[in-house]
């Protein structure tokens, strides 16, 4: 009997194995029903879009009310809402297209764009985009250009998506402190070479009260993002032209390198040893005791409380004279299993580049207009803070790049660098000694990143 | 073979529905994802598309990973503070268990980290371990101690999620204790008192037999629990700390799979990591055997 007993509970646990897949067979049948009878819907039926983005606060209240607006324009369209924080949203999407639940509608780093097209995961947009009213051509050419991808090259070809935004990533200075130290102001049209910002930042490190610590600091740069201005105003960067070979060993970029270590250790115009960490210096800008700090668009809105008057300027130049910085971006795509890709792509275009969308978007300060005609208007008018908004439209328009990491099939080896970078920052390291035994380690992962890419081109 | 009643087979069957719900769940969310990782292991799939049978390629790469040594070797050096809570957990459990005034209080205060959200822990300990204004390096300041930038520094930061770690479970370790001592039998200690027997006698001969199946149970868990430690990794150290320096096993297979579309690889890390903890546990299991029964 005791026999009999364990045979009926594998009985029924086959039986139940079996209910599990029968279950997962019926109802993937009954959503590619339910697909055809959508596609055969009327006019008068709801579509039901889904659109997953990430941002602050204040962002993700611009971006509903938008979307409300987008409702209220496009009857019988309903926009469900997706948020994630931050860190959490690649995870969430990359486990959505795991899962074959891709949102309809999804923001995405122009970092994974080769990555989801090769794989089918967003859709080509490039006819909604023709036959829409928008002007492509208004919209920052930089931008637009990071969606799009022929196949080979990401740049040129068919649109994949459009940019939510372009991010200037630009240098604020504290106008108050320098006026409080009598400091002539920072030209807005004409960089600092490295040694002009030394001792500007020199002058305005010191203690104010008397207590004999240091609290007042010139700057604190976080190297993740701000290494890359040093580096190619300099004449470095991380990858040939090719984007195939990692150009670290470059004595230039190790000279960038040393520079950025020495304003810590050298020359004292940053907080102490080991805080790079960004909350530090972060907190201390926003209490008003550092001179400089960058800025992003994405800033603004919480800058505008700030204690003191603060404005933009280039980031200092090296030996190039010219100044550089990294411009990012996200882009909103659609995906390729959409039911609705028309009306995805109409939402795609009414967040990225309509005039009712933008405007609400630029008004609650979360990001710089996406319509060239739009931006000039927004940073012409010096009475809104900051009052250089122009430097923003340089960095776009000009002088800004991307981030290297991002032009290739993955970011796997430009994470290393600043993985293993501390021992520089601390001035433990030599730049010279640390470029020269990273490189190897970070081509052996470049290297299988484009294997990678190759594999999944097939 | 005896027929059986109708009202047996009913129940039976009653049985088998009730059982229905967490089997069910346990084949679909655990078993079925462990197979399909299984052989995920041994393709090359992004998690995109593309899934090419490649073999053992993924295994042998896994052998010269740099990366993947550095956080195997994390994840087991945070393992130090395993016997360190199972020590602090017993040295309190001990105290709390001779009937000192307030003893609900200090289970009540020692349990709040172990219901609270593990992210929250992790975010407010990070505030905590910061090097300029955080509780750590204040409290230090107190007896003329400079704190390091705990999470900054690559010899503090393992340390410091350790610590976390070993706060966050005492709780729950205390209050297991707790209950096994609360659970041995006066008489012995009685009879060990009529023989004369000291205080650490009596410890080593009775306290810790009988707590030791308790002793197993959190060692077990402790170390599966602690393979697997990634939350507070990914929230304190987002980048996998200075060099890489508090990067564990799954925070990186969590860094390759979902940043760098290597499912494939990510999973063969996963299936030597399952297979590390089958192992140990079976070893532990094995020993467990051999020593228990002592007091008989």
């Amino acid at each position: 009997m005791a026999k009999n007993k364990y045979l009926i509970s594998i009985l029924a646990l086959i039986i139940v194995f079996a209910g599990v897949l029968a279950g997962c067979g019926s109802s993937s049948k009954d959503d590619s029903k339910s697909d055809s009878a959508n596609s055969g819907a009327k006019s008068g039926e709801t579509k039901n879009l889904t659109f997953m983005f990430r941002g602050g606060p204040d962002e993700q209240k611009a971006y509903t009310a938008v979307i409300k607006k987008f409702e209220e324009d496009h009857p019988g369209v309903k926009v469900k809402i997706v948020t994630t924080t931050a860190d959490q949203y690649a995870t969430k999407l990359k486990a959505s297209i795991a899962g074959h639940s891709v949102p309809d509608v999804f923001y995405y780093d122009p970092g994974d764009l080769r990555a989801y097209v090769n794989s089918g995961v967003l859709a080509d947009i490039t006819q909604y985009v023709e036959k829409s009213s928008i002007d492509i051509n208004n919209i920052w050419p930089y931008g637009v250009n990071f969606y799009r991808y022929d196949g080979s090259v990401t740049g040129q070809g068919n649109i994949y998506g459009l940019p939510k935004d372009v991010g200037p990533f630009a240098l604020g200075y504290n106008k108050t402190m320098f006026e409080k130290a009598g400091i002539a102001l920072p030209d807005k049209d004409k960089p600092y070479t490295w040694d002009e910002f030394i001792k500007v930042n020199q002058e305005l490190t010191k203690d104010t009260n008397g207590d004999g610590k240091i609290d007042q600091f010139g700057t604190g740069f976080n190297v993740n993002w701000m290494l890359q201005s040093f580096v190619w105003s300099n004449g470095a960067d991380w990858l040939d032209s090719t984007k195939t070979k990692v150009t670290i060993d470059d004595p230039k970029f190790a000279e960038a390198l040393q520079y950025f270590a020495d304003m810590q250790n050298v020359y004292h115009i940053t907080p102490s040893v080991q805080e790079a960490q960004t909350l530090d210096t972060y907190q201390r800008w926003m209490k008003g005791e550092m001179a400089f700090f960058p800025v992003g668009p994405w800033d603004m809105s919480t800058y505008e409380k700030l204690p003191f008057e603060y404005d933009l300027i280039p980031m200092p130049a090296g030996s190039t004279g010219k100044p550089a910085t990294w411009l990012g971006s996200l882009g909103i795509g659609v995906s390729a299993d959409s039911k609705y890709q028309s009306d995805a792509a109409e939402l795609v275009m009414y967040l990225t580049a309509s005039k009712e969308g933008m405007e609400q978007l630029v008004a609650a300060k979360v990001q710089i207009p996406n319509l060239i005609d739009m931006a000039k208007t927004w940073a012409a008018d010096t009475s809104t803070k900051p009052a250089n908004k122009e430097e923003f439209l340089q960095v776009v328009n000009e002088y800004g790049r991307p981030i290297p990491g991002t032009q290739t099939y993955n970011a796997e080896w430009y994470n290393l660098f600043f993985t293993d970078i501390q021992p520089v920052i601390d001035g433990k390291v030599t730049a010279a000694d640390y470029v020269k035994s990273e490189q190897p380690k970070m081509q052996k992962l470049l290297d299988k990143a484009i294997e990678q890419e190759q594999k999944s081109k097939k | 073979m005896p027929t059986k009643s109708k009202l047996y087979r009913k129940e039976m069957i009653y049985g088998y529905l009730f059982l229905a719900p967490p089997v069910i769940g346990m084949l679909l969310f655990t078993l079925y994802p462990m197979l399909y990782s299984i052989y995920g292991s041994f393709t090359d799939w992004d998690g995109l598309g593309q899934m090419n049978f490649i073999g053992l390629d993924n295994y042998k790469d896994l052998f010269s990973d740099e990366l993947f040594h550095k956080a195997m070797f994390n994840t087991f050096f945070m393992m130090i503070g395993i016997p360190i809570g199972l020590v602090l957990a017993l040295l309190l459990a001990m105290g709390l268990n001779r009937g000192i005034p307030g003893t609900t209080t200090f289970r009540v205060i020692y349990y709040v980290p172990v219901i609270s959200s593990l992210a929250a822990i992790s975010i407010l300990w990070q505030w905590a371990y910061n090097g300029d204004y955080g509780l750590v390096n204040q409290f230090l300041d107190l007896f003329g101690i400079k704190g390091p930038n705990w999470l900054a520094n690559k010899h503090t930061v393992k340390p410091a999620i350790m610590i976390m770690a070993i706060w966050k479970g005492l709780g729950y370790s205390m209050l297991l204790y707790l209950a096994a001592l609360q659970s041995v039998s006066r008489s012995y200690y009685e009879a060990a008192e009529l023989d004369g027997a000291n205080g650490f006698q009596t410890f080593r001969a009775i306290t810790w037999p009988m707590v030791k199946p308790v002793t197993f149970f959190i060692v077990v868990t402790s170390i599966i629990g602690g393979s697997q430690i990634f939350t507070e990794i990914n929230i304190m150290t987002s980048t996998g700390g200075p060099e890489y320096s508090s990067a564990s096993a799954v925070f990186y297979m969590w860094q390759k799979a979902f940043g760098n579309f290597q499912l494939g690889y990510s999973s063969a890390m996963a299936v030597l990591l399952a297979l590390f903890i089958f192992i140990v546990t079976l070893v532990q299991f094995k020993f467990n055997e051999k020593s228990s029964g002592d007091l008989d």
